[in-house]
């Protein structure tokens, strides 16, 4: 099991952080541009989804799997989007992503008040827990590749 | 100076999360806001004197209401133990790590986590030790206005030497 990579997007689809561990594959455009690629598909997805759905969705869109890679997605209701690549055999992704947001985010960016809220994240200190994070996690183990 | 009190156990506290944010954001606010008002001079002097002030004005009333079930101190050193622990563990949910004192007045106090650096910076970390400071002058000033109630004149100056980590010193004003 491996992590590729982290995108954390605000309510306006600012790119607020972008982390990345395990990936073999650049996109070939500049981070800013895929990024705002990113989010303009995951916001397509989520207006699909709650639209096309049979039935009076909670949770909305989650995940999405290809054969190589599966992408989850975190949502809080303040608008922030954790998302977060993995390969298919990662578990609990989301419970991680729950850990992100209130032991990282919450912790090293909402409560350090030299931080600006909404804005790209410059904290070191972020950075380092993040990273920390996604090392211990049992999702990172990363296999040689 | 010699070390007085070395160790310091976690205290239990029963107060919610939110209490404790809400204290952390209201100061982050206070500060935010004292350092773009007056912005015109140029080492920002007055305003940390103005931040110093404000803690001043909580610590001494603070006091009142945290030593009503105590019996009178010692002497100088039983209050400033009292600050280190009861003080410090109500405000800051934790003890003061370290307290040397020459005996002569002067004490130092280390946090080695304090509580309004501790989302800041990493060990050893460089990146926001200039604005630390402003960060600091409101706990100054608390600790010199409980102090004053206590009936200690003193200076109250504080150090950061590495995040999160930071000492005040105290030096009574003998008169």
């Amino acid at each position: 099991m491996t992590i590729h990579n982290l995108y954390i997007f605000s309510r306006r689809g600012t790119l607020l952080y972008y982390g990345e561990w395990n990936r073999l594959n650049k996109s070939g455009i500049t981070k800013e541009e895929e990024a705002k690629l990113m989010y303009g598909m995951l916001f397509s997805i989520k207006s699909f989804v709650n639209k096309i759905s049979p039935l009076d969705s909670k949770e909305g869109f989650q995940y999405y799997k290809t054969s190589k890679y599966t992408l989850h997605y975190l949502e809080t209701p303040s608008g922030l989007k954790f998302v977060l690549n993995t390969d298919n055999g990662a578990q609990n992704v989301r419970e991680l992503l729950q850990q992100l947001y209130s032991q990282v985010y919450l912790q090293y960016v909402v409560k350090n008040p030299l931080a600006q809220m909404n804005e790209p994240i410059q904290s070191e200190l972020f950075k380092l827990k993040v990273d920390e994070l996604m090392k211990k996690s049992p999702i990172y183990l990363c296999r040689s590749l | 100076m010699k070390p007085q009190l070395a160790e310091s156990k976690p205290n239990p506290v029963g107060s919610g999360e939110a209490d404790e944010c809400l204290f952390e954001y209201l100061h982050a606010e206070i500060v935010n806001y004292v350092m773009t008002t007056t912005t015109s001079n140029k080492e920002g002097e007055e305003e940390l004197s103005k931040l110093e002030w404000m803690g001043f004005g909580v610590g001494y009333r603070v006091i009142e209401r945290l030593t009503r079930e105590w019996s009178r101190f010692k002497d100088e050193l039983d209050m400033i133990k009292f600050i280190c622990t009861d003080f410090w563990s109500s405000l800051y949910q934790k003890q003061i790590d370290n307290l040397k004192t020459n005996h002569h007045g002067t004490y130092m106090l280390q946090d080695n986590a304090f509580r309004l650096l501790v989302h800041i910076g990493a060990k050893d970390s460089k990146q926001y030790l200039r604005e630390c400071p402003k960060l600091l002058a409101f706990t100054c000033g608390l600790l010199r206005g409980s102090l004053a109630n206590l009936g200690i004149v003193s200076i109250v100056k504080a150090e950061i030497s590495s995040l999160p980590s930071c000492k005040f010193h105290i030096e009574v004003q003998r008169v």
